[in-house]
C-alpha cells in the first residue's frame, strides 16, 4: 500500500511546483509594461523647419510642455517632418510634434487597480497561491499513498490544485488581451469620439493607474497618444504556471501521461468546435443587426447593439419558409429515391458475382466527373422532353442520380466490410434474398446507410446551379436560390442573408441529431459479433 | 459468394437496374450533350450551330490564361483534398473516443457541411474583408490585435483563403466517411492487439487502416471529383479576380463561357477536365483496388 | 424483390402524372425574365410591392387571356439561365438585361417595331433609342438608366483643408494630403476594378482623358495613347496608395459601405448613393461633381442604360403574341406603374411621360436628368461588347500584378478587331 518511492517523486513534485509559484512571482514584479503618453500633439501645416510658423508652434509646445514638468511630469518633445513636392512643382510640408511621457509598471502594479486587467490579475495571483497551498496541504501525511487510497480531503485538496493552476494558466492570455484592449483600444475610441459609454470610469482608473489620480482635468489629453508594450518576458508566466499544473496533476494522479492525453483530447474538440463555429456565430449576430449596422468600420460591437428581431419576420415576409418547404421536399424526395435505387445495386456489388461488374463502378464514378455547371444545357434540354422543368420533381430526380454515386459506392464499402454468414443463415432458414437484406444486413450496415443518407440529403439540400436554372416559377424555388434575392445590384442585404441561410442550416442539423445515434449502433443493434 | 448465384444470371442485373436507370438518363444523357456541343461550333448567345471537329479544344488551350488556371487547379485540388483528408481522418478518430459531450461535438462538426457552399463562401467572404470583417472585429474587440490587418493583401493569400474554405467544408465530409468506417471495426480486435503488446501507432498502421481504407477510397476519389468541379468557393470570393490569378479550370471556364462568351472553348476546356479526372480518378482506383483484392 | 421493383413503378407513376397539363389554347403565356436591381424588384413584380398587389396581377386582371410567367433573376445568375434557355430554342419572351447585341448575329431578337407602339416609341429618350440602332433597326428598348458622378466627403476635405479636385494633377495633391494628415487612416480614392466593373474603371479615365472604347468611326480602338495613358494613370494611383488596398476584389458595395462609415473621401459612383448612405445609416456631409479628367481634357460623366427585348418565336400566332408583348410594354411604361418601377430603386427614367412625376416627386432629379443628358455610354450595341467589357477589366488587373499596360491593350486590340 505504502511506497517510498511515492513519496519522494511527491516531494520532488511539491518542490517544483513551488518552483513555478517563485518563478511566477518575480516575473510580477518585474516592470513588463512601458508606456509611452503622447500627452500633447501639435500638427501643422504648410510649415518649414526654422520658418516663422514653425517657430511659433515650437514656442506654443515648449510652453505646454513647461506646464507638464511643473506639475510633476517626465516629459520629452518629438517633432516628425513630412515634406513632399506637389504636381506643380511647390513643396509642401506638415510638422507634427508630440509631448511623450515614459512609463512603466510591474504587474503587481495591477493588485490595486479597478481596471478590468486587475479583477484578472488578482484572480490569477490567488489561484497560483490557492494552487501551491492545496497542493502542500493534499500532500501532508499522505505523501506515500496511491492515489486511489487517498482519502476524501487530500483528493479534493490535490484536484483543487491542479484546477487552480489551470485556471492561472489560462488567466495569462486574458489579462495580456484585456490590457491590450483597453489600453490599445477602448482608449482610442474614447479619444476618436466614436465611442463614449463608459468612458469616465474608464480614464478615472488609468489616471489612477499611470498618474495616482494628478493627471485630473488633462487625461483627456495625457491619454490621446497612449501607446502600451509589454515586454516578452510576460509569456514567460505561461510555463511557470504549465510546470505547477504538470506537478498538481502528478499530486493527484501519480502519472501525467493518461490526464494529458484526455487534456489534449479536449483541446483538441474544443478548439475544432470554435473553429467550425466561429462562422456561424458570424451569420448569427449578422442576422440580428440593423442594415447600418452591418457595416461597422470601426469594429465598435461585437453583437448587435440592438437585437432586430423583425429581421426575422421580414424573411418570412419574402418567401424564405416556402423556399425551405421546397428544400424539404427536394432533398427528402431525392433521398428517398437514391437510397431505394442505391441499396440494391450496392448490395449486388457486395455480394454477387456477375460480368461488368468494374464496368458497372467504373460508369457510376464516371457519372460525376462533370460538374453540374457544364452539365446544364443537357439536363435543361432532357427536362423540357420530359415537361419536368420548373418542378420540384424533376429537381428530385437530378439530385437523386447525381448522388448514386457516393450512395452505391459507400454502401458497397460497408456491406463487403460485414461477413456475409449471417445473410447466408437467414437464407438457410428460409427467406428471401430481399427480406435477408432488409432484415439482417440493413441494420447492421447502419453506420455506412446513415452517411450516405446524410450525405445524399446535404447534397440536395445545396444544390444550387441546376435548380436556378431549372426553376422558373418563385414558389417552386429551392432555398439556395430563394435567398439570392438579398443581394441585388442595388445592396447586400447582410442581415437577411444570413438570417436565411441560418434557417436553412436547422433542419439538415436536427436531421442529423435524430439519426445520429445509428452512426455508432452499428454492429451491436444487429445483436451480433461478426 | 452467393448461393443464388449460377441459378439466375441475370438476377445481379436487376438488381442494378434502378440505379443504373437513374445515372443513364438523367447524367449520362447530359454528358452526352456536352461531348457533343464540344465539336460543334457554339455563338456567343449560346446557339448550337455545325460539327468544327477539334477547333473548339485547339482555342481552348492558346488561352493566355490555360496554364495559369491549370497550375492553380492542380494546387486547388491537391491542398483541399491533400489537408481535408489528413485532418478528416485525424478527426474522425478523435470523435470515434468515448467522451463527454461527443453527440453535441459530432453534431457541430456537421454544420460547415449543411451550409451551401455560396453561403459558406459568402460568410468568409464578410469575415475577413479588411474593413468591417468580423474577424478584425473579434480579434480586435478580444485584445488580441491592435491593428486591423488585411487579410487579403495580396492574390496568393486570398488563393490561400479560398483554399482554406475548400478544406473547412471538405472535411465534415471525410471525417463522417471514415467514422462510419470505423464503426465497423470490432473492438475486440483493438483488445487483443493490447494483448500482445502493440503500441498506439501498430493499431493504427496495421488495424485501423487497413479497415477503414474502403471508406477512405470513397471520400478521397470523389472528393478529388468534387473538389475540381467545386465552383461557388472561387466565384463567391475573388471570380478569379485578379485576371485570372485566383481561378481554377471551373471557374475559368464559366467566366469564359457567360463572361467572355467564348462558349465554345469553355465546352471543351469542360471535356478536358474530364479526360484528366478519368486518368487521376482511374489511376487511383486501379491501385486501391488491387490492394484491396489483396487483403 | 417484388416489393421493391412495385414501389420502383409506383413512382414512376408517380412521376409521369405529376408533369404539367396542357392549358387552353386561346391562352397567351409570355415568358419574362426581370434582373434583380433592388431589395424591392421581386416584391414590386410578384409579391404585394405595387400597393399592396403586384405587376403580375394587375396585368393579368387587366389583360385576361395573357398569362405572365415572370421571374426575377439576380445579376449573377442571369446570363446563365437565359443562355441555357437559348441553347435549348426556349428563350423567353421578354428580357431584361443590360446587353443585345450578343443575340444580334443569330437574329434571336424581334425588332421593336414589330410590338411597340408609335406612341410609346416616341416617348422614350431618343438619344437613348440611337444606341439601340443597328443596321437600320432598333433591337431593344430602355428600361431605366443612371448616372455616375464623383462623390466627395465634404467634411474630410475641409478639415485636410483642399479643394474639390478637377484635374489628374490636382487628385494626387489631394490624395497625398489627405494620406499624410489622416496618416492613412482614410482613403483618399475608391477604384473598383472588379470583375463586375471593371469596365466602368476603364469608362472613367479613359474617357477623361481623351480617349475611350472606340474611335470617331465607331471602330474599337482600345489600344490607343490616350487609353493607356488612363490605365497607366490609374494604376498609378492604386500603387501610390491612394486608393482602397484590394481594387480586384473590393466591390462597389464595398467602397459605398467605406465612404458611407467616413472611411473614404471620394469615389465616382452612381445616382443611387444617397439613398444607400441613408439605408446604411451613414451620417457623413457629401456633396457630388465632375469626374476629374486629364489636364486640359473635358471629362465626361459616365451612365449605364439597361435594356427590355423581345426574343423571336417562329413557330407561335406572330400577330396574337407581337400584339401580347406590345400589351406588356405598354403597361409597363404607363406612367402610374414605371414611375413606380424607377423610384423604388432609386433608378432614372428612359422616357419622357415618367420625368414630370418624378421631379414632382424628388426634386434632385431634375439635377440628375442634366448629368444624364451630357452622360458617354457603352458601346453596347457593338457585337463584341461583352468581350471588351471582360478585355478592359483583365487588362487592368493584370496591370494591377505589374504587367505592361500598352503590350496588354494592344493585346486586346488584336484580339477584339484583329
Amino acid at each position: 500500500m505504502k511506497s517510498p518511492e511515492l513519496k519522494g517523486r511527491n516531494r520532488r513534485a511539491l518542490a517544483l511546483l513551488l518552483l513555478g509559484l517563485i518563478l511566477a512571482l518575480i516575473l510580477m514584479s518585474l516592470p513588463l509594461y512601458s508606456f509611452n503618453a503622447a500627452v500633447y500633439t501639435k500638427k501643422s501645416s504648410n510649415t518649414f523647419v526654422g520658418d516663422e510658423k514653425y517657430q511659433s508652434a515650437r514656442a506654443e509646445v515648449e510652453e505646454k510642455a513647461e506646464g507638464f514638468r511643473a506639475q510633476g511630469f517626465d516629459v520629452e518633445i518629438n517633432e516628425t517632418v513630412t515634406e513632399r513636392v506637389n504636381s506643380k512643382g511647390e513643396t509642401t510640408s506638415l510638422i507634427a510634434f508630440t509631448i511623450d511621457q515614459k512609463l512603466s509598471r510591474s504587474l503587481f502594479a495591477f493588485w490595486r487597480t479597478a481596471l478590468p486587467a486587475g479583477h484578472v490579475f488578482r484572480a490569477m495571483l490567488l489561484c497560483a497561491l490557492g494552487s501551491a497551498l492545496c497542493a502542500a496541504l493534499g500532500l501532508r501525511g499522505s505523501e506515500e499513498l496511491l492515489p486511489k487510497y487517498l482519502d476524501g480531503r487530500s483528493r479534493v485538496l490535490r484536484s483543487a490544485a491542479g484546477v487552480l493552476a489551470l485556471i492561472a494558466l489560462l488567466l495569462v492570455p486574458v489579462f495580456v488581451m484585456m490590457n491590450n484592449y483597453a489600453f490599445g483600444r477602448a482608449l482610442g475610441l474614447y479619444s476618436q469620439e466614436l465611442l463614449t459609454e463608459g468612458k469616465e470610469a474608464l480614464y478615472q482608473r488609468v489616471d489612477r493607474f499611470l498618474f495616482d489620480g494628478g493627471a485630473g482635468e488633462n487625461i483627456d489629453a495625457a491619454l490621446k497618444g497612449l501607446s502600451v508594450r509589454h515586454s516578452g518576458m510576460l509569456w514567460l508566466l505561461l510555463p511557470a504556471f504549465a510546470l505547477m499544473l504538470l506537478c498538481a496533476v502528478q499530486i493527484r494522479h501519480a502519472a501525467i501521461e493518461s490526464t494529458l492525453l484526455r487534456g489534449l483530447l479536449y483541446v483538441f474538440v474544443t478548439v475544432m468546435c470554435v473553429v467550425v463555429l466561429y462562422p456561424y456565430y458570424v451569420m448569427l449576430v449578422t442576422a440580428f443587426r440593423s442594415n447600418a449596422e452591418t457595416l461597422d468600420m470601426y469594429f465598435l460591437h461585437m453583437f448587435p447593439t440592438k437585437w432586430i428581431w423583425s429581421n426575422l419576420s421580414d424573411i418570412v415576409h419574402r418567401g424564405v419558409p416556402r423556399y425551405l418547404l421546397n428544400s424539404v421536399f427536394v432533398a427528402g424526395g431525392a433521398t428517398l429515391l437514391a437510397m431505394l435505387c442505391g441499396i440494391p445495386a450496392a448490395y449486388a456489388m457486395a455480394r454477387m458475382n456477375f460480368a461488368g461488374k468494374k464496368a458497372f463502378l467504373g460508369f457510376v464514378i464516371m457519372s460525376q466527373m462533370f460538374s453540374p455547371v457544364v452539365l446544364l444545357i443537357g439536363i435543361s434540354q432532357l427536362m423540357n422532353t420530359l415537361h419536368l422543368n420548373d418542378s420540384v420533381v424533376g429537381l428530385m430526380l437530378v439530385n437523386a442520380a447525381f448522388n448514386q454515386a457516393f450512395a452505391v459506392w459507400l454502401l458497397r464499402g460497408t456491406f463487403v466490410s460485414i461477413s456475409p454468414e449471417m445473410e447466408q443463415a437467414a437464407l438457410i432458414d428460409g427467406c428471401g434474398t430481399v427480406s435477408a437484406l432488409v432484415r439482417v444486413l440493413l441494420p447492421m450496415a447502419a453506420p455506412g446507410i446513415v452517411t450516405a443518407l446524410i450525405f445524399v440529403f446535404i447534397n440536395a439540400w445545396n444544390e444550387y446551379t441546376i435548380s436556378t436554372v431549372l426553376i422558373s416559377t418563385a414558389s417552386n424555388r429551392p432555398i439556395t436560390v430563394g435567398i439570392t434575392q438579398f443581394s441585388s445590384f442595388n445592396m447586400i442585404e447582410w442581415q437577411y442573408l444570413f438570417a436565411a441561410s441560418l434557417l436553412a442550416t436547422i433542419p439538415v442539423v436536427i436531421l442529423f441529431m435524430s439519426i445520429e445515434k445509428h452512426l455508432t449502433a452499428g454492429l451491436t443493434s444487429g445483436g451480433v459479433k461478426g | 459468394m452467393n448461393s443464388v448465384q449460377g441459378k439466375r444470371k441475370w438476377e445481379p442485373y436487376v438488381w442494378l437496374l434502378p440505379s443504373f436507370a437513374l445515372i443513364a438518363v438523367f447524367v449520362v444523357f447530359p454528358i452526352l450533350i456536352v461531348f457533343k456541343l464540344s465539336v460543334s461550333e457554339i455563338s456567343q448567345a449560346g446557339v448550337i450551330g455545325d460539327f468544327v471537329g477539334l477547333q473548339n479544344f485547339r482555342d481552348a488551350v492558346k488561352l493566355p490564361a490555360f496554364k495559369t488556371v491549370m497550375l492553380n487547379t492542380l494546387w486547388w485540388v491537391l491542398s483541399v483534398v491533400g489537408l481535408s483528408t489528413i485532418l478528416g481522418f485525424i478527426v474522425a478518430m478523435v470523435l470515434n473516443q468515448k467522451f463527454r459531450g461527443r453527440k453535441i461535438a459530432r453534431a457541430i462538426l456537421v454544420f460547415p457541411w449543411a451550409t451551401s457552399l455560396v453561403i459558406q463562401a459568402s460568410v468568409w467572404n464578410y469575415i475577413i474583408k479588411f474593413e468591417y470583417g468580423s474577424l478584425n472585429n473579434v480579434l480586435l474587440n478580444l485584445g488580441i490585435i491592435n491593428q486591423a490587418i488585411n487579410w487579403r493583401s495580396s492574390y496568393t493569400v486570398e488563393f490561400i483563403w479560398e483554399c482554406g474554405v475548400g478544406i473547412f467544408v471538405t472535411v465534415p465530409f471525410v471525417a463522417f466517411c471514415v467514422l462510419s468506417g470505423l464503426q465497423s471495426i470490432d473492438g475486440t480486435l483493438y483488445e487483443a492487439a493490447t494483448v500482445d503488446g502493440a503500441g498506439f501507432w501498430d493499431k493504427l498502421w496495421k488495424i485501423t487502416l487497413p479497415l477503414v481504407r474502403p471508406s477512405l477510397t470513397v471520400s478521397t476519389v470523389l472528393n478529388i471529383i468534387y473538389v475540381f468541379n467545386s465552383f461557388p468557393i472561387v466565384y463567391t470570393m475573388t471570380k478569379g479576380a485578379p485576371a485570372h490569378k485566383t481561378d481554377t479550370m471551373i471557374t475559368y471556364l464559366y467566366m469564359l463561357s457567360f463572361y467572355e462568351r467564348k462558349k465554345g472553348p469553355a465546352t471543351a476546356l469542360s471535356v478536358i477536365g474530364f479526360l484528366i479526372l478519368c486518368v487521376c480518378a482511374g489511376v487511383y482506383m486501379l491501385g486501391v483496388m488491387r490492394k484491396e483484392e489483396e487483403l | 424483390m417484388k416489393k421493391l421493383l412495385a414501389l420502383m413503378l409506383a413512382l414512376v407513376m408517380v412521376f409521369a402524372l405529376a408533369g404539367p397539363t396542357a392549358f387552353a389554347d386561346d391562352e397567351i403565356t409570355l415568358d419574362v425574365i426581370i434582373c434583380q436591381y433592388g431589395p424591392n424588384t421581386n416584391d414590386w413584380f410578384l409579391g404585394s410591392g405595387m400597393d399592396g398587389t403586384n405587376f403580375v396581377d394587375k396585368f393579368e386582371a387587366e389583360n385576361p387571356g395573357i398569362k405572365l410567367n415572370l421571374e426575377v433573376v439576380s445579376w449573377n445568375d442571369v446570363h446563365q439561365v437565359v443562355d441555357t434557355r437559348i441553347a435549348n430554342n426556349n428563350a423567353p419572351d421578354i428580357l431584361n438585361l443590360d446587353t443585345f447585341s450578343e443575340f444580334l448575329p443569330d437574329n434571336l431578337l424581334l425588332p421593336v417595331t414589330d410590338y411597340c407602339s408609335d406612341e410609346l416609341f416616341d416617348d422614350f429618350f431618343p438619344a437613348f433609342m440611337q444606341d439601340f440602332l443597328v443596321d437600320g433597326t432598333y433591337w431593344a428598348v430602355p428600361d431605366l438608366a443612371s448616372a455616375r458622378a464623383l462623390y466627395y466627403n465634404a467634411d474630410i476635405l475641409e478639415q485636410v483643408g483642399v479643394e474639390v479636385p478637377t484635374t489628374w494633377a490636382e487628385l494626387e495633391d489631394v490624395s497625398q494630403q489627405i494620406i499624410d494628415f489622416y496618416d492613412g487612416e482614410i482613403y483618399p480614392w475608391g477604384v473598383d476594378m472588379t470583375t463586375d466593373e471593371g469596365q466602368a474603371c476603364f469608362a472613367y479615365y479613359a474617357w477623361g482623358n481623351g480617349g475611350g472604347f472606340t474611335d470617331e468611326n465607331g471602330a474599337w480602338a482600345l489600344n490607343s495613347d490616350e487609353n493607356v495613358e488612363a490605365v497607366e494613370y490609374v494604376v498609378g494611383l492604386v500603387n501610390k496608395g491612394f486608393t482602397n488596398p484590394n481594387p480586384a476584389t473590393q466591390t462597389r458595395y464595398d467602397l459605398q459601405d467605406m465612404f458611407a462609415a467616413g472611411k473614404l473621401a471620394m469615389l465616382i459612383a452612381p445616382n443611387q448613393v444617397p439613398t444607400y448612405i441613408k439605408d446604411k445609416g451613414g451620417d457623413i456631409n457629401f456633396g457630388t461633381a465632375g469626374i476629374p479628367a486629364a489636364e486640359g481634357k473635358t471629362a465626361a460623366s459616365v451612365g449605364v442604360k439597361d435594356v427590355m427585348m423581345a426574343f423571336r418565336d417562329d413557330e407561335a400566332d406572330q400577330d396574337a403574341r407581337n400584339a401580347a408583348i406590345g400589351k406588356f410594354m405598354e403597361f409597363f411604361y404607363r406612367p402610374e406603374n414605371y414611375v413606380g418601377w424607377v423610384s423604388m430603386e432609386d433608378f432614372l427614367p428612359a422616357v419622357n411621360s415618367a420625368v414630370e412625376a418624378l421631379v414632382e416627386a424628388n426634386p434632385s432629379f431634375a439635377a440628375w436628368l442634366d448629368v444624364l443628358a451630357g452622360c458617354k455610354f457603352y458601346p453596347t450595341s457593338m457585337a463584341e461588347w461583352a468581350q471588351v467589357r471582360q478585355g478592359v477589366t483583365t487588362v487592368e488587373q493584370e496591370a494591377l500584378n505589374g504587367g505592361d499596360v500598352r503590350t496588354l491593350l494592344d493585346a486586346l486590340q488584336a484580339e477584339i478587331a484583329g
